[in-house]
């Protein structure tokens, strides 16, 4: 009887599965999860970028808020020079491929960062260095599998989870990224190895810029400092321009064109 | 000479007891510091013993060889190659227990919550758990299984700062032999509880696999070499200099300085420490013996009537020192040997541990005879004591029949 009534259930939840497989949305399945993040991080930073943004740090009795102008091209060449408050005025980053210059305007000086300094907090905010210059390593360096699909202001969203893949230099026991169907990251979610969330970013509004969906305010909070956050607003930006190759240099660093 | 000894050795004797409290007072002075003197001896030893043996066994061992430069600047560019023939057959004469190769290099750990700086040492387990303490001192997980192996021991406080435990990945970055940073994911697999620098400050993983990591092909940052017996250190070292002229060979006094100064220092303190004990106890030999001239002037002025010779006198009073601070000394010694006998079984300072920590020290110390500093001190507080002992001696010589009978009631 107990054998009967298991192979039952088993021809049952095979039969739920076809039909699952046959009437559920073509996207879900097909889009493998992978894509869905490859073509987040493309849209996010497009093939080149400039944009004006506004960056708030809020800290216990002190809120900074800098504005900062930046400027992408592909993966690897990426330029950000801070205009204001003029405390903070001058200071700016250089990635070059896995290589990051920091200039200071009061030393004068061009630094090449070490990589041990690479995961410290970047112009005193809940961002580090390698936020700037690795986010989209995820892409390559992790295994991802799609695990929910949510859905949000009439619009779906693909909840990703991202384990690294084996011997590859990543701390985190994972993360857990969430992508709405047009392309746009909505969150991002950093995991340490026993699954305890660390921190988290957040897209706070999504509207178009520069001709596309962009998360024009985001938000990166450390779970264990709470009140503590740094918020991100991209102001203007312009895509898919071309910009010119002295832009990425060390000298322009150091010694801006205008 | 000897005859007048024989007549009066007696005679002092019974003298030294006519004031029984007195004598007992410079007795106690005299036994107290020859105590002081030899119970602080043997602790000092004991304790600077402990403290070299404690960081001698941790990692440094007899001495190290390094290629040169290394000491000055530790980096990638500043290996060498393994033990040449020459160097090896050097290494392997028994006059040598032990040694081995390591990588020790600078760069860094990151977990999740923390980026550190740590020392990254490929080490080889299995020479390691034979000629260092450290492999012993695993409080979780277990210690490194071989050269290839590729899992991380980390020390407890550094795994406390980087919030994260045995079985979880931390990265270790490092300059590579390409001149790239080289990082690399490995697994905590041991924590081991050292002193706090020592958990702060290193990061072991076995050498083949460090290797890889750095890119290197069999190159070594250091080979460490263990001595039985410590004291042949600078004779051995020199012979290892001419196996390997082109290397830079240190004993751990060069490696150390400071333990190698500590180390000196303790043996001049215990002579600072005699000189001040032994100013104090002179105060009070010469103030009791003078006390007992001054009372004995009548005495002596008779002694001298009856055709006594002011050296005889001399070498009566001289005599009458000497027993006193010899049987003081004698004391003084049973008593050190007693209380050391008493603590054999070690001062267990693990109460202390932390301040023990800092003075890097071992937790217990165990005391010796050391029959040599015994009688050296005692023999030398003896003639010191019988030293300053002649001033009352001499006072006691002068004395004068007139004087004598003026005092006379």
């Amino acid at each position: 009887m107990t054998a009967t009534l298991s192979r039952r259930n088993v021809m049952l939840t095979l039969g739920a599965a076809t039909m699952l497989a046959v009437l559920a949305p073509v996207p879900a399945a097909a889009q493998d999860a992978r894509a869905i993040l490859k073509s987040a991080f493309d849209n996010w930073r497009a093939r080149s970028s400039h944009a004006t943004v506004e960056m708030v740090v809020k800290r216990p009795g002190a809120t900074r808020t800098m504005t900062l102008e930046s400027w992408t091209e592909g993966e690897d060449n990426a330029l950000v020079r801070f205009t204001a408050p003029a405390r903070d005025a001058g200071n700016a980053t250089l990635q070059l491929g896995s290589t990051t210059y920091v200039f200071n305007p009061k030393l004068n000086q061009v630094i090449k960062l070490p990589a041990s300094a690479m995961t410290q907090s970047w112009m005193g905010s809940d961002f580090s260095y390698d936020d700037l210059s690795r986010s989209e390593k995820v892409v390559d360096d992790y295994t991802h599998t799609l695990i929910a699909t949510k859905s949000a202001g009439g619009r779906k969203l693909y909840v990703i989870e991202s384990i690294p893949k084996r011997g590859k230099p990543i701390v985190w026991g994972k993360q857990v990224l969430t992508v709405r169907e047009d392309g746009v990251l909505y969150s991002v979610e950093y995991f340490d190895q026993l699954g305890k969330r660390v921190r988290v970013m957040t897209s706070d509004r999504i509207s178009n810029l520069g001709g596309r969906p962009y998360p024009v305010v985001m938000t990166m909070k450390s779970d264990d400092k709470p009140g503590q956050y740094t918020r991100v607003t991209t102001k203007a930006a312009e895509f898919d321009i071309s910009i010119p190759a002295y832009l990425f240099t060390r000298s322009n660093l150091q010694n801006p064109r205008d | 000479m000897m005859k007048s000894l024989k007549t009066f050795t007696p005679l002092a004797w019974r003298n030294l007891w006519r004031n029984a409290r007195r004598t007992s007072i410079t007795l106690i002075v005299v036994s107290v510091g020859l105590w002081s003197v030899l119970f602080f001896n043997s602790f000092m030893n004991a304790w600077v013993q402990s403290s070299k043996d404690a960081a001698l066994d941790l990692l440094l061992g007899s001495g190290q060889i390094h290629a040169v430069g290394y000491m000055d600047d530790p980096n990638i560019e500043a290996l060498m190659p393994p033990p040449s023939a020459a160097l090896t057959a050097a290494l392997d004469d028994t006059r040598i227990t032990d040694w081995t190769t390591r990588i020790a290099l600078p760069g860094v750990v990151v977990s999740e919550y923390k980026t550190l700086p740590v020392t990254v040492m490929g080490v080889n387990p299995e020479a390691e758990a034979r000629i260092s303490s450290l492999p012993g001192k695993l409080v979780e997980g277990r210690y490194l299984d071989d050269t290839d192996d590729d899992g991380v021991v980390l020390g407890l406080h550094m795994v406390e700062r980087l919030k994260t435990g045995i079985g979880r990945r931390v990265i270790l970055m490092s300059q590579g032999i390409d001149g790239a940073m080289a990082e690399r994911s490995f697994d905590v697999v041991g924590v081991f509880d050292a002193d706090q620098a020592t958990e702060d400050f290193f990061a072991f993983t076995g050498l083949k696999a460090s290797q890889a990591f750095l890119g290197l092909d069999d190159q070594i940052a250091e080979i460490v070499v263990v001595l039985p017996d410590e004291a042949d250190v600078d004779a051995e070292f020199t012979r290892l200099r001419e196996a390997a002229p082109d290397l830079d060979a240190r004993t751990w006094k060069e490696l150390n300085l400071f333990l190698a100064s500590t180390d000196s220092f303790m043996g001049a303190f215990i002579y600072i420490w005699l000189g001040v004990v032994f100013s104090l106890m002179a105060i009070g030999i010469v103030n009791t013996q003078l006390m007992a001239v001054f009372e004995r002037t009548q005495e002596f002025g008779l002694l001298r009537a009856l055709g006594m010779k002011p050296r005889l006198v001399l070498l009566l009073v001289t005599l009458e020192s000497a027993m006193l601070i010899g049987a003081g000394v004698l004391i003084g010694a049973a008593i050190s040997a007693l209380t050391i006998w008493s603590l054999q079984g070690g001062i267990d300072l693990s109460a202390y541990a932390l301040a023990v920590e800092m003075a890097q020290g071992g937790n217990i110390i165990y005391m010796e005879y050391d029959p040599g500093s015994f009688v050296l001190f005692s023999v030398l507080i003896w003639i010191l004591g019988i030293g300053v002992a002649l001033w009352p001696a001499r006072r006691a010589s002068k004395a004068s029949p007139v004087e004598a009978m003026r005092y006379a009631s």
